[in-house]
């Protein structure tokens, strides 16, 4: 079953960001985001450096590129302390999924911003997440 | 006050954007590269967040956790790395990587006996459904 080293790979991903998602609820109730952000930021950068260095240890430095980049780092960690703000007040069973959305608003973005054209697959999808979300916010 | 899913939209809303930030910036320079930069600029919130965090008040388990929290994050970026490495097609990683809320909702119901109703069930499962159509990116450009 796992000739393929991707699958494997990927299912390590999935296991890794489904434990992740637990810690995150176990943290969110003994801390609060702020602290959790500086924790989550510290932790990350060992493997992160780690994976980086397993590639080569090569950076590019395009200044366009290292700006989408920093924006990345960014807002990712001003959403990141919003997810554990979230956390902290609801079930990491019902967190987990509609954060897990976002592609959805990438998907919209793109459409709109960079000109992509989105398959029926992904029009379905955006459908699926806003009925999601109205009902879970119910 | 606002609700969990109040704050889930915004976390959400904020990563959505980071999702089109990480396409243009795919363009320019290599995903790991990227990476780098994105660390970078997580870096960039550190100064603020120490200020408000006021981390001598926490306490051991919790930084504990919260730095594991950081490490599992960051071997899920690394597998999906070598995921792609290995020849992984995005449509196929991507989406099965998009159910990792699956697990989390398994331990969380097994370990934290966190409970859901049947609407709820419903939501969450269209949630997911909704992640793996979506990621399934094989003609969009």
């Amino acid at each position: 079953m796992f000739n393929d080293k991707w699958l494997l790979y990927s299912l390590s991903c999935f296991f890794w960001w489904g434990i992740f998602g637990f810690l995150s609820k176990l943290g969110a109730t003994r801390l609060s985001p702020e602290q959790m952000q500086v924790l989550f930021t510290f932790g990350t950068l060992p493997p992160v450096l780690a994976a980086w260095f397993h590639g080569g240890a090569k950076v590019d430095r395009d200044l366009t590129g290292m700006v989408y980049g920093g924006l990345m780092g960014l807002l990712g960690g001003l959403g990141e302390v919003a997810y554990f703000r979230a956390l902290e007040v609801g079930n990491a069973s019902l967190v987990g999924p509609v954060t897990s959305l976002f592609p959805a608003l990438t998907v919209v973005l793109a459409v709109v911003f960079l000109k992509e054209r989105t398959n029926w697959r992904q029009g379905i999808g955006i459908l699926l997440a806003l009925v999601s979300i109205f009902i879970l916010s119910l | 006050m606002f609700g969990w899913i109040f704050y889930s939209l915004i976390a959400a809303f904020l990563w959505g954007i980071v999702g089109v930030l990480q396409k243009l910036g795919a363009n320019r320079i290599s995903e790991a590269s990227l990476l780098v930069w994105l660390m970078a600029g997580l870096a960039l919130i550190l100064p603020w967040l120490l200020m408000t965090a006021e981390l001598n008040t926490a306490d051991t388990s919790g930084v504990i956790i919260g730095l594991l929290g950081g490490v599992t994050n960051g071997l899920g970026v690394w597998s999906l790395l070598a995921a792609f490495k290995n020849g992984a097609k995005a449509s196929l990683a991507v989406p099965l990587t998009a159910l990792n809320p699956l697990f989390t909702i398994l331990l969380a119901i097994l370990i934290l006996g966190e409970k859901l109703t049947t609407l709820q069930w419903l939501g969450v499962t269209m949630a997911l459904l909704s992640g793996v159509l979506i990621a399934s990116e094989t003609k969009s450009t």
